[in-house]
């Protein structure tokens, strides 16, 4: 049964000042102890640092997501360099519903499971650009230019760009400083840049419409109104975001495991039929987009924890996707894990909504590399690089073959 | 044995169809629906893990299998 994380106190030690920082290289690589030993210490504590309050058990994340009243995601929850609220992500129920009405149709699990063949097929495109030489490196071979291009082919937006919005959207989710003040600089500067691109490609789209989302979303009405310009730019920025991140991150770390685990790895090859459940898997252990930010619409008691209006919360998905509360035996990586409803794609109303999209992608390309590359390492003396913010395997060079 | 989920917890996960798409479909915006309340005995245990796989635990169970589904549910 669900437990009510506003009552009682489950508080086991002094919850202030706790010592965590989400932006810690070192925890990305292996955040899974971590979590563990938090959820034993104090599963809702107040951080030195940015990182504010943080939810680690799964009774006070479950809480949060299903409470966005009480745990705001609008503009004031984290600073992204955008000038509007980003759509849906920043707008709370209930006038949240009414955007995703709109956007939600296009992301649907069906349209999206259409949409597999031509996954498949750039998949095997990526694969045939490097099997021969027997060894990659993955991120850049495979991680970032396969979803990067099912989402720029969606959009509407040229491929040779590709450069270009990688810059952007990494100047937003992890600029190159570890001075706040400087990263403020760098998001509000970047952000700027972001509109100025999409106010242009607006522009065009609307001389010259296409096929793609873009056309669509000037076309498209909500309650009998078109958009606005910003409510467009506000769609546009955090698809951006979205779109060309969190399917890279989740690729490199799925296959960094599969590195590391070779026993795994071979279930796969063996029995490709449990892809879609190891990806479940896969995501649920992972969980590459670690934690998500809110912000306090009041004051609020959690896990015996008292928080005030205004406080920043960062609700820890990780953490809760690897707690023996909810998951038994968690800490063990089952690719049949059934059932397996975790919150790798959030949960409550702000449901990642390009969740459809990126279960297709990930169940295609964990498929395609299996059935074409069933033996590979990493490079001896190597080792994968993590990146903050959101858990991107940025360096990881793979070796084909059964090895010596 | 019978299945309900509650619209307004739903928010369009589509999980519960991976093991029941016999049971439980969607609408257009992808949120659940069911196909069929009732149960037969041939699809009580894929109902149930359907039902288990939703993470926001919008799905309920009736029936004298009450307690299995909820324990099933964590």
């Amino acid at each position: 049964m669900e437990k009510d994380p506003t009552h009682g106190t489950s508080k086991k030690e002094d919850a202030s000042g706790v010592e965590f920082n989400l932006l810690d290289r070192a925890f990305m690589e292996h955040p899974q102890p971590v979590y563990q030993k938090m959820r034993e210490k104090c599963p809702v504590a107040r951080t030195n640092g940015f990182s504010g309050v943080v939810l680690f058990s799964h009774d006070a994340v479950q809480y949060a997501l299903k409470h966005p009243e009480i745990f705001s995601s609008k503009m004031e929850a984290g600073f992204l360099g955008n000038k509007h609220p980003l759509i849906p992500l920043q707008v709370d129920p209930p006038q949240h519903v009414k955007y995703r009405k709109l956007l939600d149709p296009l992301f649907s699990h069906k349209k999206m499971v259409r949409r597999e063949p031509e996954f498949a097929k750039l998949a095997n495109q990526l694969i045939d650009m490097f099997i021969d030489k027997g060894e990659c490196e993955f991120n850049s071979a495979f991680a970032i230019p396969y979803p990067c291009t099912v989402f720029l082919r969606l959009m509407g937006l040229p491929l040779e760009e590709l450069e270009l919005f990688l810059e952007m959207k990494n100047g937003i989710i992890r600029p190159d400083t570890s001075d706040p003040d400087e990263a403020t600089r760098m998001r509000t500067e970047t952000g700027e840049r972001i509109h100025a691109y999409f106010e242009k490609a607006i522009e065009d789209r609307i001389k010259k419409p296409g096929e793609d989302l873009l056309s669509y979303f000037i076309g498209a009405e909500v309650d009998g109104e078109r958009l606005s310009r910003p409510e467009i730019h506000g769609i546009c920025f955090l698809f951006l975001l979205g779109g060309l991140d969190t399917v890279t991150a989740t690729l490199g770390c799925g296959m960094t495991y599969l590195a590391q685990h070779p026993e795994q790895r071979r279930k796969l090859v063996e029995n490709p039929e449990i892809i879609p459940s190891a990806v479940e898997e896969i995501l649920r252990w992972e969980t590459p987009v670690t934690g998500i930010a809110r912000v306090l619409e009041r004051d609020a008691t959690l896990e015996g924890v008292e928080m005030r209006k205004g406080e920043h919360v960062t609700v820890l998905i990780g953490s809760a996707d690897t707690d023996e509360n909810a998951f038994p035996n968690a800490n063990q990586v089952d690719f049949e894990r059934r059932p397996n409803p975790h919150f790798a794609f959030g949960g409550g109303p702000h449901r990642c909504l390009g969740s459809h999209l990126a279960r297709a992608e990930l169940g295609v390309a964990f498929r395609e590399l299996h059935r074409r590359i069933p033996e590979y390492r990493i490079r001896s003396g190597e080792k994968p690089r993590y990146a903050i913010a959101i858990r991107e395997v940025q360096y990881l060079p793979l070796v084909f073959g059964a090895g010596s | 044995m019978k299945v309900r989920v509650d619209r307004s917890v739903c928010v369009g996960h589509g999980r519960c169809q991976e093991f029941a798409p016999e049971v439980y479909t969607e609408d257009e915006r992808g949120h659940c629906l069911i196909e069929r309340e009732e149960i037969p005995p041939e699809l009580e245990e894929r109902a149930r893990l359907g039902a288990g796989n939703c993470p926001e635990k919008a799905i309920t169970i009736f029936g004298d299998e009450v307690r299995k589904s909820l324990d099933g549910a964590g």
